[in-house]
């Protein structure tokens, strides 16, 4: 683990925000966005999930649970990534991200929920199955079963294991798949009703899905594309623009912000000014 | 005027009627008898097409989900606030409200269905045919049945569960901040099923569920009837991805 010193505390030096994570990724990037769309300073501790830090000896005593991200602010330790988002929106000023109103706040936590339970698990599955197996083949066994029994979670543990023996069934990957056809129809319906997936204003819900959803220019052209998903296409075009999504974008090693740099050169979308 | 779509007083659909009882709100009442599968009728369908209690209707609107429209009825209706009184409770509050969704619930029905050991007839099993694809699959998994090692999994997570609700409780004998909350209310009808499952619970987490039962809301939601008849509700699956 390493502390980044680019941001620290406060002007006050009153409080004490740090956030455990990985890459503006998904459940990693949740916190990083939503801090940067507030502009509100923190000291980034970078976790390589690649070399398996979220579960070393030293990150499981910020999160016994070995899971990313984890924030602590003023000695309190969050660990769950989306009642995170919404604690950062409730905590710290800023312009407001979650809508005033308790019926598009239902329908906010809505999307986030079909977000978190349905989609994400379904494209980190389809990816990390391209991507990260095959690092994983021609491994020592023994070394691998090593690794596993670090894994505190049991549904964790059994993710990982499918990943590293390469025993993924292929109707779960044809599931997935078929679950982000769906999400991606979905959204672009949402967006046809509304500028932004819960209502008129930007929201928690839309940092939650353009955190995995951002590299689908790229990843799924011939799903996600101007003619096929126009509404869809557009609120990409608007999340890419922001100024807060880009600035987290650079966080991390590069991997994540060069995806995105990526996607914003489709979209047509250039760089905001800092 | 609000109407609710439950299951009695058992699970989520007691989750919703407590906090109704609590906030005092009227409601045109819709009870649905999930030991027939009435959850997975054509008509109920038509109110929620995922199959599941509780539904709450205001205005036109149709809300899911009991933690989310939990928080909906404390936004709207903020006498008496139970979401929490700082952001760190509300942050406590919402870490239940995932908690109970994510661990407690699925790992419930599984150890549930498999002490239930009757199989359902053809007129459920039609319903189950109706259902959206990711539901119809974890009702497909649970016609299969789940093997032993399932089971105590399932079992193992719920004795985690009922150690992490006692960690909570310590400080103040509440599950967030200083008091009653939304987090007691999503927790309390799953935790109140563990002892009838065979799970042992720690002293702290038995004293909660003693007080909880004694509140007035409490009693007026839940009436004369006990906890324990509660039907299975599979919930999320667990770990397609770590």
């Amino acid at each position: 683990m390493e502390a980044s010193d680019a941001d620290h505390r406060t002007a006050t030096g009153e409080t004490m925000l740090e956030v455990y994570t990985w890459e503006p990724n998904a459940n990693s990037g949740k916190p990083l966005f939503c801090l940067k769309e507030k502009q509100v300073p923190f000291v980034f501790h970078y976790i390589d999930m690649g070399k398996r830090e979220h579960f070393s000896p030293a990150f499981l005593a910020v999160n016994r649970d070995g899971t990313i991200p984890a924030v602590v602010h003023d000695g309190f330790v969050m660990t769950e990534s989306t009642p995170i988002m919404e604690y950062i929106d409730d905590a710290f000023d800023g312009p407001a991200l979650r809508p005033a109103d308790p019926y598009w706040r239902w329908r906010m936590r809505q999307v986030m929920r079909f977000m978190d339970n349905q989609v994400a698990p379904s494209l980190a599955m389809l990816a990390s199955n391209r991507l990260a197996a095959p690092q994983f083949q021609g491994a020592d066994p023994a070394e691998l079963k090593r690794e596993l029994d670090k894994i505190p979670l049991p549904e964790r543990r059994a993710a990982w294991e499918k990943l590293m023996f390469n025993k993924t069934p292929p109707a779960d990957l044809d599931e997935s798949a078929r679950r982000v056809r769906e999400a991606i129809r979905h959204f672009d319906a949402l967006l046809a009703e509304t500028p932004w997936l819960a209502g008129p204003d930007f929201s928690l819900a839309d940092i939650n899905v353009i955190a995995t959803f951002y590299g689908l220019p790229t990843s799924q052209p011939e799903q996600v594309n101007a003619q096929a998903t126009p509404h869809l296409w557009d609120w990409l075009r608007r999340c890419h623009a922001r100024p807060g999504i880009q600035q987290a974008f650079q966080l991390g090693k590069g991997y994540i912000g060069q995806r995105a740099a990526e996607a914003r050169r489709l979209l047509g979308v250039g760089e905001a000014a800092a | 005027m609000i109407a609710l779509y439950h299951g009695g007083p058992s699970g989520h659909s007691a989750s919703l009627l407590i906090a109704l009882a609590e906030k005092g709100l009227a409601y045109k009442d819709h009870r649905l008898d999930l030991a027939a599968f009435a959850q997975h009728a054509p008509d109920f369908l038509a109110v929620n097409p995922a199959g599941q209690v509780p539904v709450l209707r205001e205005g036109g609107r149709t809300l899911t989900e009991t933690f989310f429209t939990l928080l909906y009825l404390d936004e709207r209706y903020p006498d008496p606030p139970l979401g929490g009184a700082d952001p760190e409770a509300r942050y406590t509050v919402q870490k239940w409200g995932k908690y109970v969704e994510t661990h407690i619930a699925p790992n419930l029905a599984i150890v549930d269905w498999a002490m239930r050991g009757q199989a359902p007839d053809e007129a459920a099993r039609a319903g189950f045919e109706r259902l959206p694809p990711e539901r119809r699959a974890l009702w497909a998994q649970a016609l299969q049945g789940f093997s032993a090692e399932e089971v105590q999994a399932a079992r193992a997570a719920l004795a985690k569960a009922a150690d992490r609700i006692a960690e909570d409780l310590a400080s103040t004998g509440w599950l967030a901040g200083d008091g009653w909350s939304l987090a007691d209310i999503i927790v309390f009808p799953h935790a109140a099923r563990f002892a009838a499952l065979g799970l042992t619970v720690p002293a702290t987490v038995a004293d909660w569920l003693e007080r909880v039962g004694q509140r007035s809301a409490v009693r007026q939601a839940l009436g004369e009837q006990s906890l324990v008849a509660a039907a299975a509700t599979m919930g999320p699956e667990r770990g397609r991805w770590g």
